[in-house]
C-alpha cells in the first residue's frame, strides 16, 4: 500500500464481498452544493410567500395564513435536505447539479434515519458560524466527513464516473522485462501509465519517466522507451501481432 | 486468455446488468428483472478478477459505478411509511426512554431542581428573576398574568385563532427540540446550556408571577400543555446528551462506532420529543386558550401528566425489541 494517496478513491467491501471505490466529495464542491440549495430554498420560500399572501388572506384570513406560512417555512428548513437525501436519486437538486450523492459508508443507499439525522446536525455543523465547525471536521477525516456524516454513517461521494478519454494511439516500444521484481501496486502504476502517458506531452511523460530511474537505468527519451516497454511487456509478456517497428525520437505516440 | 478477450467475455454481462438496472430505476422492470441479483454478483465477480489482473482504469471504473449502481438498487429499502412511524412513536420511543432511564432522571433533575429553585427564591430575590426574564420577558408576562389578565387575550391579539397559535409553537418549539439534539454532539455542552436556560427561565417566569402577577392564571394555563411540554424538552436534551457522552465516554468501542451508535438509539427519542413538543403545540394552540372554570383546567391537567408518565412507563412493554 502506497504511504500517500494523492486520489480520494475510498475502498468499500460490499456484503457480496467485491471491493468498490468511492469517490467522495470534499468540502469545495459540497459548499457549491449548499450554495445551491440554499438559493433554491430562499427562492421557493419566496415564491410560496408571494403566493400565499395574495391569495389565501381572503379565503381563511391574515392570522390562518401566517400560521400555515410558519408551517410550510419549518418543513422546509428541516426536511427539505431530508426529503431528497432519503429519496431515490439519494441527493438533493444542489447535490445533483454538482453531480454529488449522499450514500452509506457500507455503499448502499440512504435510509430516512440517516439522512434525518445528517441534517438535523448540521446545527451543531455550523457552529460558531459558516458550517466552521463541519468544515473542520471534515478535514481531519479520511472522507471528508462533518460531525453529522460521522453520526449517520454517510458519506458524500461523485454520482458519476468522470468521463474516461480513451486515446486512440498506437504505443511503439520494444518489450522488455523489467530489471526489478515489481510489486502489485508498482506494476498498476506502470500499466496506468501506460493509459495515460498519450494524453500528455512528451517533456511531461519524460518527466515523469525520469522518477523510476532506478528502473529503467537510463534518462531522458531512453528512459521513457523503456518505461514503456516494461508496461507493454507487463501488458503482454509476448508480442503476438509482429516484430514492432524500430522507434524515431520521443515520438512513440501517434495518433 | 488475453485482456482483450476478458473485456469481450464479461461486455454482456455487464451489459445487460447496465439494461436492468436502467429499467429498473425508470421503475419500468421487464419480466428479465429476476435475473438481476444474480447478474450483479457475476459483474462484481468480474469487477474483482478485472482489478486483480489491472485491467485498463477505463473497464475497472465502469465496472465499479456499475457495481454502485447495483447495490444501490438492490439494497435500497423502504421506510416502512407509517406503520414504522407508529411504531417508533408508540414502542421504541418509550423503550428507548426506560432502557437510558438513568439518563432520563438526570436530565429531568437538571431541568427542574434549578427552576424549583430560583421560583422559590424569586419573591425574596426578584432581581436574579428580573434579570433573567429582561424587560420584554416582564412586559409578556404582565400581560398575561397580570391581575386583571388573561393569557387567551393575549393569545387572540397576537396570533388571533388557535390555529395559528399552534403553527407558531411548531416552528419555534419543535425548531428548538431539534437544535437542543444537535447542540448535544459537542460533548453534550450545547444540549446542556439550553436545558439549564429554559430551566431557569421556566423558573424565573414562575418565580415573578408568584411575585407580581396571579399565580392561579398561569397555574390553569400551563397545566396541561406543561405535561407534554416539558417532557419534550428534557428528552430532546436526553437524546443530545446521549450523542455527546458517546463522545466523551466511547467505552470499548472506538469513537466513530460509539457515535453511530449513539445516532440510532438517539433517533426514538428524537423523533419522540418532536411529537410530545407537537401534542403540546396542539394543546397550548386550542385547549390552553379555553375559558374553563379552574377545577376542569387542573383535572385535565393532571391527566395530561398522568398520561405522559404512563405513556412512557408502560408503552411498548410487551412488545420484543425489534432492534
Amino acid at each position: 500500500m502506497a504511504a500517500a494517496r494523492a486520489d480520494t478513491l475510498q475502498s468499500v467491501e460490499l456484503a457480496d464481498g467485491v471491493e468498490i471505490q468511492l469517490r467522495v466529495a470534499g468540502p469545495a464542491v459540497r459548499s457549491m452544493a449548499y450554495m445551491t440549495d440554499l438559493l433554491i430554498r430562499i427562492g421557493i420560500d419566496i415564491v410560496v410567500a408571494i403566493g400565499a399572501f395574495m391569495l389565501l388572506p381572503e379565503l381563511i384570513g391574515k392570522e390562518m395564513t401566517n400560521g400555515l406560512y410558519l408551517l410550510f417555512v419549518f418543513f422546509m428548513e428541516w426536511f427539505y435536505n431530508v426529503f431528497f437525501e432519503a429519496g431515490a436519486k439519494g441527493a438533493t437538486p444542489g447535490q445533483r447539479s454538482m453531480k454529488l450523492r449522499v450514500m452509506s459508508v457500507t455503499g448502499g443507499p440512504v435510509t430516512l434515519a440517516q439522512a434525518v439525522m445528517r441534517n438535523f446536525l448540521r446545527v451543531a455543523d455550523f457552529m460558531p458560524g459558516l458550517y466552521l465547525t463541519g468544515i473542520v471536521c471534515m478535514l481531519f477525516t479520511k472522507r471528508f466527513q462533518r460531525l453529522g456524516d460521522l453520526v449517520a454513517n454517510t458519506v458524500v461521494t461523485y454520482a458519476e464516473v468522470p468521463p474516461f478519454i480513451v486515446p486512440n494511439v498506437e504505443i511503439r516500444a520494444e518489450r522488455r522485462a523489467p530489471s526489478k521484481v515489481l510489486t502489485r501496486e508498482e506494476q498498476a502504476a506502470l500499466l496506468q501509465f501506460l493509459e495515460r502517458a498519450p494524453l500528455w506531452a512528451d517533456e511531461r511523460r519524460i518527466e515523469l519517466a525520469a522518477l523510476v530511474q532506478p528502473l529503467t537505468e537510463a534518462e531522458g527519451v531512453e528512459g521513457l522507451r523503456r518505461l514503456c516497454g516494461m508496461a507493454l511487456w507487463l501488458q503482454a509478456p509476448e508480442d503476438k501481432s509482429g516484430t514492432p517497428p524500430p522507434l524515431k525520437g520521443a515520438a512513440m505516440f501517434r495518433s | 486468455m488475453t485482456p482483450a478477450q476478458f473485456e469481450k467475455q464479461i461486455e454482456p454481462r455487464w451489459q445487460k446488468l447496465e439494461k436492468l438496472l436502467k429499467e429498473t430505476e425508470q421503475s419500468h422492470p421487464s419480466a428479465e428483472v429476476e435475473e438481476l441479483p444474480a447478474t450483479f454478483r457475476q459483474v462484481c465477480h468480474d469487477l474483482s478478477v478485472a482489478q486483480h489482473r489491472m485491467s485498463p482504469q477505463r473497464l475497472t471504473q465502469q465496472l465499479n459505478a456499475l457495481a454502485i449502481r447495483g447495490y444501490r438498487v438492490l439494497e435500497r429499502h423502504s421506510s416502512g411509511g407509517w406503520e414504522a412511524f407508529a411504531r417508533m412513536i408508540l414502542v421504541e420511543f418509550p423503550q428507548a426512554v426506560r432502557a437510558e432511564w438513568k439518563l432520563f432522571w438526570w436530565c429531568t433533575a437538571l431541568f427542574y431542581v434549578p427552576a424549583v429553585l430560583i421560583a422559590v427564591i424569586t419573591p425574596s430575590y426578584p432581581e436574579w428573576a428580573m434579570t433573567l426574564l429582561g424587560p420584554d420577558g416582564m412586559m409578556q408576562i404582565e400581560s398575561m398574568y397580570g391581575e386583571a389578565s388573561k393569557p387567551s387575550d393575549y393569545v387572540h391579539e397576537n396570533f388571533g385563532t388557535g390555529f395559528a397559535a399552534f403553527c407558531f409553537y411548531i416552528w419555534n418549539n419543535v425548531s428548538i427540540d431539534f437544535r437542543t439534539f444537535a447542540g448535544g454532539i459537542l460533548g453534550g455542552v450545547g444540549a446542556l446550556f439550553v436545558l439549564l436556560f429554559n430551566s431557569l427561565y421556566l423558573g424565573a417566569v414562575f418565580g415573578y408571577v408568584h411575585y407580581s402577577g396571579n399565580p392561579l392564571t398561569l397555574y390553569t394555563w400551563v397545566i396541561a400543555h406543561g405535561a407534554p411540554e416539558l417532557t419534550g424538552v428534557v428528552i430532546s436534551a436526553m437524546a443530545g446528551m446521549r450523542v455527546g457522552w458517546s463522545v466523551l465516554r466511547p467505552g470499548r468501542m472506538d469513537r466513530r462506532t460509539a457515535l453511530v451508535l449513539a445516532g440510532r438509539k438517539a433517533l426514538p427519542l428524537l423523533v419522540g420529543a418532536a411529537v410530545l413538543t407537537s401534542v403540546a403545540a396542539v394543546l397550548e394552540g386550542f385547549w390552553s386558550p379555553m375559558d374553563l372554570p379552574p377545577v376542569i383546567k387542573f383535572t385535565a391537567g393532571g391527566m395530561c401528566w398522568l398520561l405522559v408518565a404512563m405513556f412512557l412507563l408502560f408503552s411498548g412493554r410487551r412488545q420484543t425489541d425489534a432492534a
